[in-house]
């Protein structure tokens, strides 16, 4: 009988504590934060409130990131006159190996450098690239993780509902 | 006495839940540390393989260390 009761508080016990910390969810709002640019100027997240912002979240050592920002870059070049901006946010700790890739693939979206990964850390990026998409008020809507061939399409569906709203 | 153990068992419990879920230590975006030449099991991985072929040649109980082809290992 008193094994009975001391096992289901064993069990919650064990429940509760093997709980893992939560990260950026769709749905909640978008944590602010200040990167530096590739042309030497601060961005602000909180400073793009009132447009659709999708940052996407790159490397110069992912292949599939690689892949993407020429279609990114079509996709900027398209949707920005509806009020949408994108942001790569690199995440090497040291931008040389992203400048030496950037200068063969032109992009005219600001990149920002996340040298110290807090701000990955803090969207809880799961996998590379992730690209998230913020509404006009500040909230994630959308997380997409990956990039395989027709992403792209995916992509331009969600900025489209978005940019309508 | 059965406080103490009921405890000890709740501290065994939550602690060995800590192992429950195991993630990666490197996260996504942290996996330029993998290609760092201190992660590399053989640094030399050239010269490791022609060693490896000498002992395949020489020694019947060794083999499968990825070296190929036959021969007396001498060259």
């Amino acid at each position: 009988m008193q094994r009975a009761r001391i096992l289901p508080v064993l069990a919650l016990v064990a429940l509760v504590s093997g709980l893992p910390a939560s990260a950026a969810a769709p749905a909640s709002v978008a944590p602010d934060f200040n990167l530096p640019a590739r042309d030497g100027s601060k961005v602000h997240l909180s400073e793009l409130k009132g447009q659709v912002v999708m940052i996407n979240f790159w490397a110069s050592w992912c292949g599939p990131c690689r892949q993407e920002m020429p279609l990114l870059q079509q996709i900027q070049a398209k949707y920005e006159p509806l009020g949408f901006t994108l942001l790569g946010v690199n995440v090497e700790p040291d931008s040389a190996e992203a400048e030496k890739w950037l200068k063969n693939v032109p992009v005219t979206f600001p990149i920002l450098f996340d040298r110290e990964n807090s701000v990955s850390a803090r969207f809880g990026v799961e996998a590379m690239p992730s690209s998230v998409l913020i509404d006009r008020e500040g909230n994630v809507r959308h997380v997409h993780r990956g990039y395989k061939p027709g992403d792209e399409a995916v992509y331009a569906d969600l900025i489209r509902g978005l940019v309508k709203e | 006495m059965r406080t103490r153990t009921l405890c000890l068992c709740a501290l065994l419990v939550a602690g060995l839940s800590g192992c429950g879920s195991v993630e990666p230590w490197v996260k996504p975006y942290e996996r330029q540390n993998f290609a760092d030449p201190i992660m590399s099991s053989d640094r030399d991985p050239v010269s490791s393989a022609y060693i490896n072929h000498v002992y395949e040649a020489r020694e019947g109980a060794r083999g499968a260390l990825g070296s190929h082809g036959g021969g007396c290992g001498c060259n």
